[in-house]
């Protein structure tokens, strides 16, 4: 063990290409997750924003919150369901926002929604009419609180209130105003889409007891058919891509991390390949096959542990350097420390392809010599 | 490349060779003067660090002397650059060293076909030698062994095949026995005195072993980088 | 070529975990190239695909085909900026539709007032429409026959799909490509409260003797409403595929940066391992240049061998879809990669050469030359 170490200590240079690709993989895999947790947090926040545990879609919307109409008569019969303890129109819209300080053509892409249920980190009380909380990347496109944002063709003129966070959809910056707010600048801006009085895009539900998925099927029943009701995971499923996108990245990642196997596997079969005739000796005056591996473990977590943190610094300092909104990525703790979890096993089960030469290694080879 | 008429295998005259080790010189070889006839053999000994190996490396063409001339088989190549001395190695004489002595990737037939290899290859001519060379060492049976699979006595018997395979005008050893038992030591001498004058080929032993001054045409002795005596013979 | 082809023969094991880690390699470099083509052309391909040289966009519609709206107003001043020969309304939407009788799915139209402003440039299978709800679609999607029905509060309205055209996807959706009557048909079966339905972009031919980009400078300065894009321009500019295209390559380029990092690193240890032999063959008159070549040699192959191994691997998956998205075995970018890798591989290995070009051949009589 100590032998080990000591090893890392006064050789560094034969470990150095090993920790620096580890350190690229680690990174890679970092950059992949990142990537995939920014596309996936920017394109669901408004969703996990809500405080209701469904949401109810018309049936000809195929679960898409812009192609669905809830009409005053559709809510009324949900509102009617047993166990519904709170019914909250939603609608939203996307246009692009003319911010100051932007040039011309220069238009922010944004979502608007309009919302009767607060979502997370905003007051119960839905704000005046042509008021609006903006989602906290908006910041970075020099929207302050009482800045005047003027939205789509009719240039629809909006005051921001606030802020709240990862409220984020479709990879765009959200608004959040009160279901009029909505219904005037979608009828002003979208003449095709308007919506008309008490009309609403879908449902916000909220439902007493824990079995939202029953209530789900409830409410499909009690407007035969008219509606369409998901839980609020099931609707960040069925958002376009985001499954797709996340079954690809997570294959990405898996054979990003069989790579690193087989890089730490051949790097440090190589390196043991090279210590025979040490370990003969060292097995020669008493060291037992345990005490060896152990050491070749030992070097190999070191290695990826250093590696891991120049990864991580790395992709903290990517995080910092990328210019909002020109590549979704976020470094989270949570994804940080899963990436090094990866590596380190990889790194633990590359080494063990080493175990079987550490156990053949003949302490009589030592005198043996060489060849 | 000149050729010089001779029916010398080595002829060194006043050759010097001065290592640099940081401000200190240490002089390996001081003014050697030495000849061997064409198909003579020469024990050289002498005590550790008197020069032997030295001597050898400057006769192979491994190392230049600081001064003075080497002339092998007629070639002059105290002057030699770096890449013809690479060839002259190649072409012109024979190594058995101490220790590595073989290719652990090749297998005993291997080992020779890689002089070939090396250089301009001439195929058929070389495997027919290298099988003769393999009967006449007998090792036919151990032809496909890797080193790792031969005793120390089959590994230096490839490698005095390995140092022949070139047709040399002179094969050095360099205590080729040192790793080897007693016995075995012996049947290798005897396989290398057998070889080499079934050859007319001239040889360099350097050894620490006197039973090999048995088998040599001359001692050679060598103490503080200085031959004493070389020309006179021993039998 | 003896010495190279003998060892890895003798050390196959070790040559084969590193031609896989290459292949792997290849096989995700590759997958990501085709995905990040896939992608691209299903959000963007139906606005190459479609025969107008020039779109307009209004401003507000921040480049997407869904978000732009051209006023009458717009659309005039279009019409009168010089250079513009011909002008045609395109709209785009996306809708529930009926295919068969198969489920409901989404589909999006897109609706050209004239063919050669909006229509597909090219069909890989049946004719152009020539009757009232007639429709060239997606191919991959859609079957030359498909009775495909548009449905929605108003009234339903019936297509025929006459065509198929490749690449021709918007915002990974199948799309059918209609003549306007038959689109505005549609978007009031969607939305029956829509009174007028006005054009998304409007397609534009120069006069001859005015460049495309030419014209696009002519009509922003015609109107500051107007965004003018070449086809190409419009396809890169969509929002998103930027975003897309720098992630991907950020991916790329941490992967092009491994592959030659592990050749690297493995011909540098099988090296040092070997120094005592290469320094013996240097002593008995190998020249340097031919155990330097036996090293590229080697490269070569396992480069080669693992390049060959991914595309095999790839090649079955590029045949494959991967959710919606259809991918494609690009020659182009399969040979830009295997010439990429081969380089840097090669390159890696010339820091293995460097060490064998160091060995002092008069080592060999002192056995060392392994460090
Ligand atoms: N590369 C070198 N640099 C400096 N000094 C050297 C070098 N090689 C050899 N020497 C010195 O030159 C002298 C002769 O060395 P050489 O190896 O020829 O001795 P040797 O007779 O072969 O000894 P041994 O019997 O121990 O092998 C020694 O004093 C040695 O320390
Ligand atoms: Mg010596």
């Amino acid at each position: 063990m100590k032998l080990a170490l000591r090893e890392l200590w006064r050789r560094p240079g034969r470990f150095a290409v090993a920790t620096a690709i580890l350190a690229l993989i680690a990174l890679l895999l970092m950059v992949l997750g990142g990537l995939l947790d920014g596309l996936v947090a920017g394109s669901t926040g408004a969703l996990r924003a809500q405080r209701g545990q469904l949401i109810v879609y018309s049936s000809t919307s195929q679960e898409s919150l812009v192609r669905s109409h809830i009409t005053p008569s559709v809510r009324k019969e949900v509102e009617g369901v047993a166990g519904v303890s709170r019914v909250a129109g939603i609608g939203s819209v996307q246009l692009g926002a003319r911010i100051d300080g932007h040039g011309p053509r220069d238009l922010v892409p944004v979502v608007l929604f309009g919302y009767e249920l607060a979502p997370k980190g905003l007051p119960d009380a839905v704000p005046a009419y042509g008021e609006v909380y903006a989602d906290d990347s908006l910041h970075a496109e020099g929207v302050k609180k009482g800045s005047t944002i003027r939205l789509g063709p009719a240039r629809t003129p909006v005051r921001v209130i606030g802020f709240l966070q990862d409220s984020r959809y479709s990879g765009q910056g959200t608004l959040w105003g009160s279901l009029a707010t909505w219904r005037s600048v979608l009828a002003s801006n979208r003449p095709g889409e308007r919506a008309g009085d008490g009309v609403d895009q879908a449902l916000v539900v909220r439902v007493a007891g824990a079995d939202a998925g029953g209530q789900a099927s409830a409410i499909d029943r009690a407007t035969s058919g008219a509606t369409k009701t998901l839980t609020i995971p099931q609707a960040i499923d069925a958002l376009p891509g985001v499954s797709q996108q996340q079954t690809v990245f997570n294959q990405i990642i898996g054979i990003t991390v069989v790579i690193a196997l087989v890089v730490v596997g051949l790097f440090f079969a190589l390196i043991t390949v090279e210590r025979i005739g040490l370990y003969g000796v060292l097995k020669a005056v008493g060291a037992s096959s345990g005490i060896l591996f152990a050491g070749v473990l030992v070097q190999a977590l070191v290695v990826t542990l250093i590696a891991s943190a120049i990864g991580v610094a790395v992709s903290l300092a990517l995080a910092a350097a990328i210019p909002s909104g020109s590549i979704p990525f976020v470094a989270t703790p949570s994804r940080l420390l899963t990436s090094t979890a990866y590596l380190l096993i990889a790194a633990l089960l590359g080494c063990a392809f080493s175990l079987r030469r550490v156990l053949k290694v003949d302490p009589a080879a030592a005198i043996g010599g060489e060849q | 490349m000149t050729t010089i008429a001779t029916d010398l295998a080595l002829q060194m005259e006043r050759v010097s060779k001065i290592y640099s080790v940081g401000d200190a010189q240490v002089v390996a070889l001081d003014h050697v003067d030495l000849t061997v006839d064409a198909d003579e053999i020469i024990a050289l000994v002498g005590p550790s660090g008197s020069g032997k190996t030295t001597l050898c490396s400057i006769a192979g063409g491994l190392l230049t002397p600081t001064d003075g001339s080497v002339i092998v088989g007629g070639q002059d190549i105290s002057r030699y650059s770096p890449k013809q001395l690479t060839r002259f190695r190649r072409e012109s004489v024979g190594f058995v060293f101490q220790t590595v002595n073989l290719v652990p990737f090749l297998t005993a037939r291997e080992n020779l076909l890689v002089v070939d290899e090396i250089g301009p290859r001439t195929g058929r001519r070389a495997r027919d030698r290298a099988d003769q060379l393999l009967d006449e060492l007998g090792l036919t049976d151990r032809s496909s062994n890797l080193p790792a699979q031969l005793s120390g006595g089959e590994r230096q018997r490839v490698a005095i095949g390995r140092a022949l395979m070139n047709e040399p005008d002179l094969v050095l050893f360099d205590e080729p026995t040192s790793a080897l038992d007693t016995q075995l030591g012996d049947q290798v001498v005897n396989l290398i005195r057998h070889e080499m004058k079934s050859r007319g080929t001239a040889a360099i032993i350097v050894t620490h072993d006197d039973r090999i001054t048995h088998y040599a045409d001359r001692v050679a002795r060598i103490v503080d980088g200085r031959i004493s005596d070389p020309g006179a013979r021993d039998d | 070529m003896f010495l190279a082809l003998r060892e890895i023969r003798r050390a196959k094991t070790r040559f084969a975990l590193l031609v896989a880690a290459v292949a792997l390699l290849v096989f995700l470099i590759l997958t990501q190239q085709a995905l990040q083509n896939g992608l691209i052309t299903s959000f963007v391909g139906a606005i190459k695909r479609q025969s107008a040289a020039v779109l307009v966009f209004a401003v507000d519609g921040q480049r997407t085909l869904q978000g732009s709206v051209i006023t009458p107003a717009l659309q005039k001043a279009i019409e009168s900026a010089p250079g513009v020969a011909e002008a045609g309304r395109i709209g785009q939407g996306t809708f529930t539709v009926v295919v068969g009788d198969a489920a409901k799915s989404n589909a999006a139209l897109i609706g050209y007032e004239k063919s050669q402003l909006g229509g597909p440039d090219r069909l890989s299978a049946g004719r152009m429409p020539a009757a009232a709800g007639e429709a060239v679609g997606s191919a991959g999607d859609f079957s030359l026959g498909d009775r495909v029905r548009v449905v929605g509060p108003g009234k339903a309205v019936e297509l025929r799909v006459v065509g198929l055209t490749d690449n021709a996807q918007i915002q990974v959706s199948p799309t059918l490509f209609v003549a306007w009557p038959d689109y505005v048909a549609a978007t009031r079966a969607f939305n029956p409260d829509a009174k007028t339905v006005p054009p998304s972009v409007i397609g534009v031919r120069p006069v001859p003797g005015v460049s495309a980009g030419a014209l696009t400078t002519q009509i922003n300065k015609t109107s500051g409403d107007a965004d003018a894009l070449t086809r190409d321009q419009a396809a890169e500019k969509a929002p998103g595929v930027a975003a897309v295209r720098n992630s991907f390559n950020l991916i790329f380029l941490l992967f092009a940066l491994v592959v030659p990092l592990v050749t690297g690193l493995f011909f540098l240890i099988i090296t040092l391992q070997k120094a005592r032999a290469l320094t013996l063959l240097r002593a008995i008159g190998a020249p340097a240049g031919v155990l330097v070549r036996s090293l590229l040699v080697q490269a070569l192959i396992i480069i080669g061998g693992g390049i060959a191994i991914g595309t095999l691997l790839f090649f079955p998956l590029s045949q494959a879809k991967v959710g919606k998205l259809s991918l494609s075995f690009d020659p182009a970018a399969v040979l830009f990669w295997a010439a990429l890798l081969l380089t840097l591989g090669l390159l890696s290995a010339l820091v293995a050469a460097r060490r064998v070009l160091a060995i002092d051949p008069v080592q060999a009589t002192t056995g060392g030359g392994a460090r």
